[in-house]
């Protein structure tokens, strides 16, 4: 009976449906794919040059090999990337920490196919976590899946820094395993969700602390969240990139091309690069949940 | 800003020459005016254009939307004709010999049609009337449709008249002639409604129990009109039963109602209260486990309304809205509207008739994480609303047979808060307040329906309307050399002072119709307008939502304009028992908003550098015929019609269809009265698929696929059509409860052979491998719906 109204409640959205249909589309002209962000670790940095493809075409996407990829500092100190597996993938490990400065601007170059393309972006400033805690909790239902109904809801405590248009993007992993779909990136404008919430120097909102619970959480489990500074042409990409990756139902937006801050040097040439350029600082925290240190179920 | 073209200047000497001289050819003979009211016999309701008609001078009039008429004529005796569809006609003899007051009240048609029924012989109201693009539907037509969910509802049933669309179903508002849906003028007793559904568009929030008329104006609209440019939605409510005592209601799928009304004070006032609640919520209740206690999730509407009739004279109404949607569990969201009406109508004489209306209206909503929840320590909390107040006289004056001449003006006071928002994190608390706007909108116009000969009838008019947004505010100025598609950057902001004119803006909209008779069952109309519009929805989305802002015309938003010129042929066949109307029109949009990529519209203060600004035209035919009389009744309607905008910045500056652009759009509407207590409703309706865009390409970046569209075209594409059959059968019975009044039973069928209609058409990254991607086709209704609605009336 319980269960009859349940479906009783949500009867009107369970009238939708969603179903995965066959849809012809005109194939347009194959890009440069431009995949690099950076961060100024002193870890393996790597930016993956691809070529885009027909929409539905399931093959991996093809490397872009052959290119010359090059990161210049403002001082114009050169740091060349490599694509020693011949995979499109071109990499460059730092000699050491802080190789990209806080403020500066950094540029990226790559020569692909006669054509030069160029970028900036600016290495903005992250603050500190200060500590990750958890709660017990319980969803009322349980949760398709088969993930957990019972465990422990986890929170992050980071504060903006004071000054207003900070931007970042914050992720999370469960036991090592990074998830990164569309609808897991969380972006923060200062420590709200937008320019407009002025929100400035204040700790995160709730909702953004809590942003890391891909699933509940169990005794034992390991958290690590990665909070990243972005330049805010960045927040501005990422904020469409979610939008566009999963654009459906009633409240939908019209459909846009999402912009990129490569630019092909020669301004008349018709081959133009898409994706991004973006420096980031890293901020991470770590732990592990312990039943013993869970805030009760309020 | 006042653009006083010599073109209009032109114009408006012409409209002053004609008007004069139909002055002047009347003034002098010994005439007498006759004007009264007519009401409904069997609850006093008054009736809005019903027909008086003198028979030998071949003359007539309709009542206004209060049942006044005046009609002015020589001394003499004449046959007179008071006929209206549906209701016995009354036909006396008359002798005017002096100025007289007579009031009549009709009676409804029986059902059956060996009842005996004096026969009308101005049924054909539809070919004489001045009126063009104009479709009334009444409301126990639309109780007969089939509902969706067994509601019975007019905005969805306007859909099936020609001209009126929807993006898809289950979505907010109606589309006129290729127009948003912030370009329809809703009215509730003369005041807007800024939202007119409930469920985010599943329902509408007009109760259908105290609904009296419902009138769309969809093309050359009269002079007393404007504010918005593509259509009128006038809805008027009842004015409650006062003859006697009367309880309503329902038991639906949905809602529950139930209405009282009844005469106050020796049958001089009635009044009428109604009032629809959802009631799923309250079935669940017990059934729900402590974490689910708290959610809320329901919606209701009030509506009341009054009338006194001071003296022959006088006489006042008071009407008011309220309804509220309201959801939540852990958050909170809650939206509704609310309006009050106060009007008088006042007669200085039988020629003379005055309705002044004072209105407030309010759209609101407010969006919390649930305050009442222990934790404080982090909370949200988000108000916005729209806000007027205005004062707006109506004149008609009946000069004599041929010139009625109506006059009057408007002023709108605006107040739009656009969100002030509460966050608190960690403790702290941050106000985020944006300045609220503030606009007078204000209005004159005169217009004057004129019959020329007994073949052609002229309505000519002008309204001048006046706009002015107001400080206190901040002004805005925008880097105006950005790339189109771009944001615009802030270059500076002005503090204006409380009251200083930050901006002003005046149009002159020209209104004109025309009717010639052919003959008896043939007439052919012609209208032209122009209407202006100050005040704008701001919506990104497919289907517009509650949070939806409205927002003033201002130093960077200009006002929408539009120009609409449209032709049609009336014809009546078979003794009036069918009427039919071919009607084409030309549309052109100023100023339409569009919205750059990523446009953030929500508590953002410099919300207008998002915005685009755009041009569109829309033209279309439009073909109807309805069948008035007999056991089956009903119209098929079908419309072939294209919605166009160009906008610099979009689809590579050219013009591209529009989101709401349906090729064809086919209406059926039978209703057949089997017997006294059996009668069947069916629509069928069939629609060409919405525009849409896909990408042409996809790039990996992050591990994440994204669309992109090498040609960067908009809306080439089209999602598949729709097509949709529904059924209702009604049952009536002679005793309701305590064996007495009367009850029905409606049975509907909504989507009767389960077609999963496409509300859109979409593109996304599987869910499980993120490396492929596919296409989904997403229905709103996607199931057979079968309801039962218990109706009473005692």
């Amino acid at each position: 009976m319980k269960k009859l109204f349940l479906v009783l409640i949500v009867s009107i959205s369970l009238l939708a449906c969603e179903q995965v249909i066959d849809l012809e589309v005109k194939e347009g002209i194959s890009q440069l794919v431009v995949d690099a962000w950076l961060t100024d670790e002193q870890k393996e940095q790597s930016i993956k040059l691809t070529l885009s493809q027909p929409y539905f075409d399931e093959a991996d996407p093809k490397p872009a090999l052959g290119a010359q990829v090059i990161v210049y500092n403002e001082d114009s100190t050169a740091y060349v990337f490599t694509d020693v597996d011949n995979d499109g993938i071109y990499t460059y490990t730092p000699k050491n920490n802080g190789y990209l400065k806080q403020n500066e601007s950094t540029a990226l170059y790559i020569k692909y196919e006669n054509e030069e393309y160029y970028s900036l972006s600016e290495l903005k400033r992250v603050p500190k976590i200060d500590s990750i805690a958890y709660e017990v909790f319980s969803f009322p239902i349980t949760p398709p899946n088969g993930e957990p109904k019972d465990g422990y809801l986890a929170q992050f405590y980071a504060n903006d820094i004071v000054g207003e248009g900070d931007t970042y993007m914050m992720r999370s992993y469960k036991n090592d395993t990074l998830r990164f779909a569309p609808n897991d990136i969380t972006l923060a404008y200062d420590a709200g969700f937008s320019a407009g919430s002025k929100t400035d120097g204040l700790m995160f909102i709730l909702p953004i602390r809590q942003s890391i619970n891909q699933t509940l959480f169990l005794d034992k489990d390991k958290i690590r969240v990665e909070l990243f500074s972005i330049p805010k042409e960045a927040f501005y990409y990422l904020f469409q990139l979610k939008q566009e990756s999963s654009n459906g139902g009633i409240f939908a937006t019209p459909l846009n091309n999402i912009p990129t801050n490569i630019i092909n040097l020669n301004s008349n040439s018709p081959k133009k690069a898409l994706g991004a350029f973006i420096v980031s600082k890293v901020s991470v925290f770590e732990t592990v949940i312990e039943k013993g240190l869970a805030k009760p179920k309020q | 800003m006042l653009n006083f073209t010599f073109e209009k200047f032109t114009y408006f000497k012409i409209v002053s020459f004609i008007f004069f001289l139909s002055l002047h050819t009347v003034l002098a003979q010994d005439k007498v005016t006759i004007s009264g009211k007519i009401s409904e016999a069997k609850n006093g309701e008054g009736m809005i254009g019903v027909n008086f008609y003198l028979k030998e001078l071949q003359i007539g009039v309709s009542t206004n939307v209060y049942g006044f008429y005046s009609i002015t004529a020589p001394k003499g005796k004449y046959t007179l004709l008071i006929t209206y569809i549906g209701y016995k006609s009354i036909a006396k003899d008359l002798e005017l010999d002096a100025n007289k007051t007579i009031n009549f009240e009709l009676e409804e048609e029986g059902k059956l049609l060996d009842e005996v029924v004096i026969k009308g012989e101005r049924e054909d109201d539809n070919i004489k009337n001045i009126e063009m693009s104009v479709n009334k539907v009444e409301m126990k037509t639309i109780k007969k449709m089939p509902a969706l969910l067994g509601e019975v509802d007019v905005i969805r049933s306007i859909q099936f008249l020609p001209g009126v669309s929807s993006v898809g179903e289950g979505s907010s508002g109606f589309n006129v002639r290729g127009g948003a849906i912030d370009q329809n003028l809703v009215l509730l007793d003369e005041a807007p409604v800024y939202n007119s559904s409930h469920l985010f568009g599943f329902f509408s929030v007009f109760n259908p129990d105290v609904v009296k008329d419902v009138k769309l104006i969809k093309g050359g609209i009269p002079s007393a009109y404007g504010g918005r440019i593509s259509s009128i939605l006038d809805v008027r409510m009842k004015e409650g039963n006062s003859k006697k005592p009367e309880f309503s209601g329902g038991i639906g799928t949905i809602f529950s109602r139930f209405a009282y009304e009844r005469p106050f004070l020796k049958e001089k006032g009635s009044f009428i209260v109604a009032l629809r609640r959802s009631y799923i919520d309250i079935l669940a209740k017990p059934f729900l486990n402590n974490d689910l206690k708290n959610s809320r999730f329901y919606f209701y509407d009030f509506t009341a309304k009054t009338n006194y009739k001071i003296n022959d004279k006088n006489t006042v109404f008071l009407s008011g809205y309220f309804g509220r949607d309201v959801f939540g569990a852990d958050f909170g969201f809650n939206w509704g509207n609310s309006t009050t009406s106060f009007r008088w109508n006042h007669v200085f004489n039988n020629k003379l008739f005055l309705n002044t209306t004072f209105f407030y209206s309010n759209y609101d909503y407010s969006l919390d994480s649930d305050l009442k929840n222990e934790n404080n320590q982090d909370s949200f909390e988000w108000k916005s609303n729209i806000l007027n107040y205005s004062v707006k006289p109506d004149f008609n004056y009946y000069i004599n047979a041929k010139n009625t001449l109506s006059f009057g003006g408007q002023i709108i006071y605006y107040t739009f808060n656009p969100g002030q928002a509460t966050a608190v994190s960690g403790g702290q608390s941050r106000s985020i307040g944006l300045d609220s706007k503030y606009a007078v909108e204000s209005a004159l116009y005169i217009g004057n329906e004129q019959k020329v000969s007994s073949k052609i009838t002229l309505n000519y008019g002008l309204r001048y309307s006046f706009y002015t947004y107001l400080g206190p505010g901040t002004v805005y100025n925008f880097d105006e050399n950005t790339s189109p598609g771009d944001r615009k950057d802030v270059l500076k902001t002005d503090k204006a002072a409380n009251g200083e004119a930050i901006k002003t803006y005046g149009n002159l909209e020209p209104r004109l119709a025309l009717n010639i008779g052919l003959n008896t069952s043939t007439s052919i109309k012609i209208g032209y307008n122009r209407l202006a519009q100050y005040i704008h929805l701001l919506s990104n989305t497919v289907a517009s939502s509650p949070l939806d802002v409205w927002t003033p015309s201002s130093n960077n938003i200009k006002p929408q304009i539009s120009d609409q010129i449209a032709l049609g042929l009336f014809k009546n066949f078979a003794d009036n028992m069918y009427e039919s109307s071919v009607e084409v029109y030309f549309k052109t949009l100023k100023n339409q908003i569009d919205y750059i990529r990523n446009a953030d519209l929500l508590l953002n203060p410099a919300v207008e550098g998002d915005l685009m600004y755009g041009i569109g035209r829309a033209y279309g035919a439009e073909f109807y015929v309805k069948k008035n009389k007999g056991k089956l009744n009903g119209w098929v309607s079908y419309t072939l019609a294209r919605t166009e905008r160009k906008v610099d910045g979009l689809n590579n500056n050219d013009w591209f269809v529009s989101r709401i652009d349906k090729i064809h759009n086919l209406s059926v509407v039978g209703i057949f009265d089997i017997s006294k207590k059996w009668s069947l409703g069916s629509t069928m309706s069939f629609a060409t698929g919405t525009p849409a865009s896909f990408p042409t390409n996809k790039f990996v970046w992050q591990g994440i696929a994204l669309p992109q569209n090498y040609t960067d075209e908009r809306n080439s594409y089209r999602i598949p059509n729709s097509h949709r059959l529904d059924l209702s059968a009604t049952k009536k019975n002679k005793h309701a409860l305590f064996k007495k009044g009367e009850s029905e039973w409606v049975f509907s069928i909504y989507n009767l052979y389960n077609r999963k209609n496409p509300f859109s058409v979409y593109v996304r990254q599987n869910p499980d491998d993120p490396s492929k991607t596919e296409a989904v086709r997403y229905s709103v209704f996607a199931s057979i719906i079968p309801a039962v609605t218990y109706n009473f009336k005692f």
